[in-house]
């Protein structure tokens, strides 16, 4: 499979495909967890992707077994969820990233979740996360730091102008985004003046709906995405053994599309794209997360459609989870 | 320098308006202020009447009664648009003007939506007899509000060929857009270069540090001495005065200070007339500090966009748009 250097550390290669976190908890169980993870490094793929608050650690926990002994073939990252909130607590949920993943380090630690106006100022005030990125470089906890969101490209322009030295940065980058609220053309050429490695997700525009509805097929989704000139992994969730071999079948076989396959493809549904419904990231609460809307003091007012369906898809009972300290 | 940081510096000791090169115009005490409508020669009051919310008046005959006292207490903007209410809301003015359509700048709007220019020129023909004039003094095109919108409008046969016809057989003497999405398609409408005479947009203490049309388009817009109509001064539907912690007087106040020719403001009924009026007469702007101030306090909760759906959801966007881009109805999205 194709490698590509991670920005301008260009002795680090990873993968072209990275492997979702997300979906990895949606596997049937551990077991099948253990198998896609298994296929996936034997299929070519190094870039491993997570989150501190998916699945309420179960991916962090289930790819951390099935990484056992080969932790130093892959490229791992995660995520941490302060969303707003400070460095010390950075710094704990970090103890327990490595503790689940069975790891003394990660390649890259990343701010997860930037979706909402104010959360670049809370990032770098003083106290804010970006001192636990630091810190944990400094501890060599960390190799590489960046931070992620689907919401607005503005708001990844804000935190690209606090200043600090990201290494990476990810985003939503599919077809859709070329025409809409886009990534792509908005922070995907800042990020690579400035030499940092671009990782792209939601290359099917998230849940996949496009997919389902037939506006476009897989294999054109996703070679758009890891097409696009700049980007240096792209991030999917592969829950299921054929969801993983019909993606590797399209990396392993990977032709970039030219400048103008991706242009008619991009006209071709910028109808569709133009209000956002097969973006719903970027336009519906329903992706707002109610662990970030909580952290914000931002109100979940259950009466509301797209309240209930995010409560809903992330199990959340409207009170934080997990209890960090209760497993400190 | 950041353009934020520009502007801040700018405004150091006098009004944004002034700055802008705004001036108000003669105050006559508790007059409601009137400022140039950009370039082109018209004076129109700081406060104008939203026709949406006319056709939301309990009766025509209470509409009627709206329409009369907003003329004596000095407001000459009348906003409209062809689809408010299936066309109530313009015959109900048209109505309410017989006899005084000569002391206001009428503005209506053309619900094309994507479509071509000869939709948009029937349109005009109905808005016209249903406002019971032989001219409009504005005419603006719709809800641009989907990124596909400005390709579509400037496309061969499009809408925009609709104004410059309009304005030739002197039907329409001056021409805009409006929109309540995003800064971006604004920005994008702009670019085309046409000759703009208004453009309209949402424009509150909460729109300052989201999605900001005050920051990224205000400014080009004045730049290129295009009128700007403000919107939505305190959330589409008061949600800013129920839930968001400002009250009519502040919104209303800020959205005014802004280097914009008239904020648009929906009245039903007579009670909230008089407070906007209340508001609106011998209006002095707030110094920068004190829009400074009234940022600050909304801008944690503006971060999210909860008190501005029309830019996040699609509650505001009309069905009428979305069934003519193909697009199913707000009611059968998934949320």
């Amino acid at each position: 499979m194709l490698q590509r250097p991670f920005g301008k550390n260009e002795s680090v290669q990873i993968s072209a495909l990275g492997f979702g976190g997300h979906h990895l908890g949606d596997a049937e169980d551990q077991k099948t967890a253990s198998a896609l993870v298994n296929a996936a490094i034997d299929g070519g793929i190094t870039f491993f992707d997570n989150c501190w608050e998916y699945h309420r650690g179960k991916s962090e926990d289930w790819m951390g077994a099935a990484l056992k002994g080969k932790r130093d073939r892959v490229f791992l990252m995660t995520k941490v969820c302060t969303h707003g909130r400070d460095k010390d607590l950075a710094m704990k949920m970090l103890e327990q990233s490595l503790v689940r993943l069975q790891t003394d380090h990660l390649d890259l630690w990343q701010i997860h979740g930037v979706c909402f106006d104010n959360d670049p100022k809370l990032f770098i005030r003083k106290g804010g996360a970006a001192e636990a990125l630091e810190q944990a470089k400094k501890q060599g906890k960390v190799r590489f730091a960046g931070f992620t969101g689907h919401k607005d490209p503005a708001i990844h322009l804000k935190m690209l102008r606090t200043g600090f030295p990201f290494d990476a940065v990810q985003m939503p980058l599919n077809p859709f985004d070329a025409t809409f609220h886009s990534f792509q053309q908005g922070v995907l050429p800042e990020a690579g003046r400035r030499g940092m490695a671009v990782l792209g997700m939601k290359p099917f525009s998230g849940a996949g709906d496009a997919v389902k509805k037939g506006v476009v097929t897989p294999e054109e989704a996703l070679r758009y995405a890891m097409s696009i000139p700049g980007v240096t992994v792209t991030i999917t969730g592969m829950e299921k053994p054929e969801i993983l071999q019909q993606n590797l079948k399209i990396a392993q076989d990977f032709r970039p599309m030219s400048a103008s396959e991706m242009q008619t493809l991009a006209t071709r549904v910028s109808g569709p794209a133009a209000d956002g419904r097969f973006e719903l990231f970027k336009v519906s609460l329903k992706y707002d997360n109610p662990e970030a809307r909580m952290a914000h003091d931002f109100p979940l007012d259950e009466k509301q459609k797209e309240v209930q369906e995010m409560m809903r898809s992330t199990e959340n009972t409207g009170h934080p989870f997990p209890q960090l300290d209760q497993n400190q | 320098m950041t353009r934020r940081k520009f502007l801040e510096k700018a405004v150091v000791g006098q009004s944004v308006l002034a700055s802008a090169g705004m001036a108000l115009s003669q105050n006559n005490g508790d007059a409601i202020p009137r400022r140039p409508l950009g370039k082109t020669g018209l004076e129109v009051s700081i406060l104008g009447l939203g026709g949406y919310h006319l056709g939301s008046a309990e009766t025509e005959g209470t509409a009627k009664r709206i329409v009369d006292q907003a003329i004596d207490a000095g407001i000459n903007f009348f906003d409209n648009c062809w689809d408010y209410h299936q066309g109530k809301s313009e015959e109900w003015m048209g109505s309410a003007l017989k006899g005084k359509r000569d002391r206001v700048v009428l503005m209506t709007k053309v619900c094309t939506h994507g479509r071509g220019k000869d939709v948009a020129m029937r349109m005009l023909e109905e808005s016209l007899r249903r406002l019971q004039t032989d001219h409009l003094d504005v005419w603006q095109i719709h809800e641009v509000i989907y990124y596909d919108d400005p390709d579509l409008i400037f496309a061969a046969g499009g809408a925009i060929e609709a104004l410059a016809e309009a304005k030739k057989q002197g039907k329409v003497r001056f021409v805009g857009f409006t929109g309540h999405k995003d800064p971006e398609i604004h920005l994008k409408m702009l670019s085309h270069n046409y000759p703009f005479d208004a453009v309209q947009m949402p424009l509150n203490c909460f729109d300052a540090s989201f999605r900001s049309f005050e920051q990224h388009v205000v400014p080009e817009a004045n730049r290129r001495g295009i009128a700007v109509l403000g919107m939505k001064s305190l959330g589409g539907s008061g949600e800013m005065v129920r839930h968001g912690g400002i009250t009519a007087a502040e919104g209303l106040r800020y959205a005014m200070s802004l280097p914009v020719a008239v904020t648009i403001s929906g009245m039903e009924s007579p009670e909230v007339l008089s407070q906007n009026l209340a508001i609106a007469r011998g209006f002095k702007p707030l110094s920068a500090n004190e829009m400074k101030a009234l940022r600050a306090r909304c801008e944690n909760d503006a971060s999210d966009g909860r008190y501005e759906l029309f830019k996040t959801s699609k509650k505001y966007d009309g069905d009428e748009g979305r069934k003519t881009h193909g697009y199913p109805t707000a009611e059968e999205l998934p949320a």
